[in-house]
């Protein structure tokens, strides 16, 4: 009878085991097997997305020194540095502790200007590529007390990350990881991705656009609320995956654009984190399942079809954050009208250069947007309508804003709204965090339909 | 199939959601008010009132057979055009969006007043401004002949139960759900422009206050063969059910009096104004002896139409004629 109920027990906790380790499989962005044929090293994980982390945190990092006025500094870190530099943020704060605090615990000789997009940037003044911009905002940022420029309405730290995170970790994502080189010749499966590697071309590539993506590794299994308060290190507990005492940023950390997915996603109506995360997982168990061939046909077109997913939703999630801060900008004019004080036209600032920056990011993606971008960027504008009826029109050959008279400041406000409307209209977005015609779309629905056939 | 549940989930709906006319409450407190009023008022006792009220031969009239036929066809019939129907919101945003240029305006001017204020002030507005429109359009479908081609439809009623109500041309159906959506649109992008987000509904089961109010006192018996009267200074404010049913009469003294719906303030002033009388007395619809066809659906729908294009063709000929005599003056 013992025998019996030891045996039953021994049954029980192996199947609790093995169903535990499934779902650690399904809902993890790794360990992935090493499927290179050859491969004779010692590594047991092909998962290897450390020098995207490394530009996360070049990214934060830099962010964090453009409101000190240091240009040395900040350049270090964007054009990289031969020096170990410290990882300025994300920096341990209280309990939530780092396990890495130097860049070359991430990745050795990153940078971020090499991976910017070379095209012409048209909402920024001066029709510079996407490096130049960086390199020009940056510089400004130096020049101005605290990364902000009264004269202009400028606020560099937030147009530099937000330009910075489309047109580095959006665009080296969705237009060159999971576009050009999905294709069959470039990066084959069949292949290590360079000697000696652990990891296959495809194996590689998929997990380069998922480092850009800058989800936790474990991010499906955690709420969207938990997503967020990870990287808004609230939430030691729940970014600590492994339980080691210490929150890894190669895999347990949230940054960028899935920190802003996971802002719109705990308000309940969207579920882009969960959704582009899903299709990241999916794609990876297909390569890993071809197990170091190279993939046919059929199976890249169903890889295709997650960058697809992946590729839509991203989009919708930097659309999101353009209406969003389209809508602040709205609120902070309204708020100026009555209290024009220095600090609400620094959060009218700040506000707008979220917006402008998310809107310049929204450009870097693999598709022409077309008139969609005209509109954006007419509408926008260079800069801010300032209080005293002047907005930054160009950039003179010396690198000087040129001012003029501006938009009507009542105009300008009903442009924010048209921006909003062109976000819904475009990209079909639903989250519509500080919608202005919310109260519109409320008072309608309670009203109810005006539909009647009848005769009173 | 779909479309099918659809179509008796409107039907359905019709009868269970407050917003609307015939929501079961709304008929039940119309029966309690016909029957306390025949009970009390007209002392005919319990059996004589029911029996008055619940007559077969109103609900199973010609007329009665055609409302209910009308009322399921419409429904089809709107299922299919009000997607395509422009929306309050769009008209709304439209709206919201021209306050902007006017500049003597600022958005949120007035976002400083008392929320329950301005929610008094909304919720009475819209149906204060409601009631007006439906007392214009509808004295348009009187004076103008090719909307009076369809509000026909409606008055070609010779008994009037609270079906009656759906009795409606789908054309005349477009136009007042335009009228809807516009005066929507203009409550609510005027109130969200000037006072923000406090705007609110005042609402009894989710719907606006004073329809609510207007319903549960029998607003259903309008269309009915209860001829339920007001004092008479009652009637210059309210509409009473006898009212209207003086406005559905045959008698030439009634033509064109008592457009409005709840109010009768607008009548009052436009001078259109009429105190109701005996409804026992009146003929209803709109000739003598109305014929066989009368509440057919093929001459209710399609009649509209012939006369529509005879109206046309008329005065067509008349512009033709016009022009010619000119010419020929010229000549001369």
């Amino acid at each position: 009878m013992k025998k019996i109920l030891i045996l039953i027990v021994a049954l029980f906790v192996t199947i609790s085991f093995t169903q535990s380790s499934f779902a650690g499989d399904h809902d993890v962005y790794g360990p992935w097997p090493v499927t290179v044929k050859g491969y004779s090293g010692d590594k047991t994980d092909s998962t290897s997305y450390s020098g995207q982390i490394a530009r996360h945190a070049l990214h934060d990092s830099l962010k964090s020194l453009s409101s000190k006025g240091d240009l040395v500094e900040m350049m270090a870190y964007f054009d990289g540095s031969d020096k170990n530099k410290a990882i300025i943020a994300p920096a341990s704060k209280d309990d939530f502790l780092f396990k890495q605090t130097l860049m070359n615990d991430l990745s050795k000789g990153k940078n971020l200007s090499g991976k910017t997009y070379k095209g012409i940037i048209n909402g920024w003044p001066g029709g510079m590529t996407g490096p130049e911009v960086l390199e020009f905002m940056i510089k400004k940022a130096a020049d101005s007390p605290k990364g902000y420029d009264v004269a202009t309405g400028y606020n560099y730290p937030q147009l530099i990350s937000k330009f910075a995170m489309g047109a580095i970790f959006y665009n080296q994502a969705v237009d060159n990881y999971l576009d050009e080189k999905l294709a069959a010749d470039n990066k084959p499966n069949g292949k290590p991705y360079k000697d000696g590697a652990a990891y296959t071309g495809k194996e590689h590539v998929w997990d380069e656009a998922f480092g850009y993506w800058g989800a936790a590794a474990h991010a499906l299994t955690l709420s969207a609320e938990d997503n967020y308060n990870v990287a808004k290190k609230k939430d030691f507990y729940a970014a600590d995956y492994n339980k080691d005492g210490v929150v890894d940023l190669k895999k347990e950390y949230t940054f960028a654009h899935a920190y802003y997915a996971s802002s719109f996603d705990k308000g309940g109506k969207t579920n882009y984190l969960e959704t582009i995360t899903h299709a990241f997982l999916d794609g990876r168990k297909l390569i890993s399942n071809a197990n170091g061939e190279n993939l046919t046909d059929d199976q890249r077109t169903k890889l295709f079809a997650y960058a697809d997913v992946i590729a839509t939703n991203w989009e919708k999630v930097i659309a999101e954050a353009v209406f969003k801060y389209a809508g602040e900008v709205y609120e902070d004019m309204i708020k100026l009208e009555t209290d024009p004080s220095d600090k609400n036209v620094a959060t009218y600032a700040k506000h707008w250069g979220e917006a402008k920056g998310f809107a310049l990011a929204l450009q870097c993606g693999k598709n022409n947007l077309g008139e969609t971008s005209v509109k954006l960027n007419r509408m926008m504008g260079h800069g801010p309508v300032l209080m005293n009826s002047s907005q930054v029109v160009g950039v003179d050959s010396m690198g000087n804003y040129v001012k003029d008279q501006s938009l009507e400041w009542d105009d300008y406000k009903l442009h924010m709204l048209k921006i909003q409307k062109l976000m819904i209209d475009r990209f079909d977005i639903q989250a519509r965090s500080h919608d202005q015609l919310a109260d519109m779309t409320d008072l309608a629905a309670k009203l109810g339909s005006s539909d009647s056939a009848e005769n009173d | 199939m779909n479309i099918l549940y659809e179509l008796f989930g409107d039907i359905f709906y019709q009868f269970i959601d407050p917003k609307k006319r015939i929501f079961i409450f709304y008929l039940l407190a119309s029966f309690l008010i016909a029957f306390f009023w025949l009970f009390f008022n007209k002392k005919l006792g319990v059996k004589k009132s029911l029996g008055k009220i619940f007559n077969p031969k109103i609900f199973f009239s010609k007329s009665s057979k055609g409302d209910y036929k009308i009322f399921i066809v419409n429904q089809v019939i709107m299922l299919l055009i009000s997607p395509a129907l422009i929306t309050q919101l769009t008209i709304a945003t439209l709206f919201f969006y021209h306050f902007h240029s006017i500049s003597w305006l600022n958005a949120g001017m007035f976002a400083g007043t008392t929320a329950i204020i301005v929610t008094v002030i909304f919720t009475s507005f819209h149906f204060i401004l409601d009631d007006l429109s439906k007392y214009v359009v509808h004295r348009f479908m009187h004076k103008w002949h090719i909307l009076w081609a369809l509000h026909k439809v409606h008055h070609s009623a010779t008994t009037l139960t609270p079906m009656t109500v759906f009795r409606t041309h789908p054309l005349e159906g477009v136009l007042f759900s335009l009228r809807s959506a516009f005066t929507q649109a203009i409550t609510i992008s005027s109130f969200v422009f000037l006072f923000g987000s406090s705007v609110d509904l005042v609402t009894v089961l989710g719907a606006n206050i004073f329809v609510f109010l207007f319903n549960i006192f029998g607003s259903n018996l309008r269309h009915s063969h209860i001829g339920i009267r007001y004092w008479k200074w009652l009637e210059y404010i309210l509409i009473s059910p006898a009212q209207h049913q003086v406005h559905h009469s045959i008698s030439k003294d009634h033509h064109d009096k008592n457009f409005g719906s709840a109010f009768a303030i607008w009548d009052w002033i436009f001078g259109s104004h009429h105190h109701s009388e005996d409804t026992d007395k009146l003929i209803l619809g709109i000739e003598k002896n109305p014929n066989e066809t009368t509440h057919t659906l093929i001459s209710l729908y399609f009649n509209p139409f012939v006369e529509i294009y005879k109206i046309i063709s008329k005065k067509t000929i008349k512009l033709k004629n016009y022009f010619q005599k000119k010419n020929i003056l010229r000549r001369v």
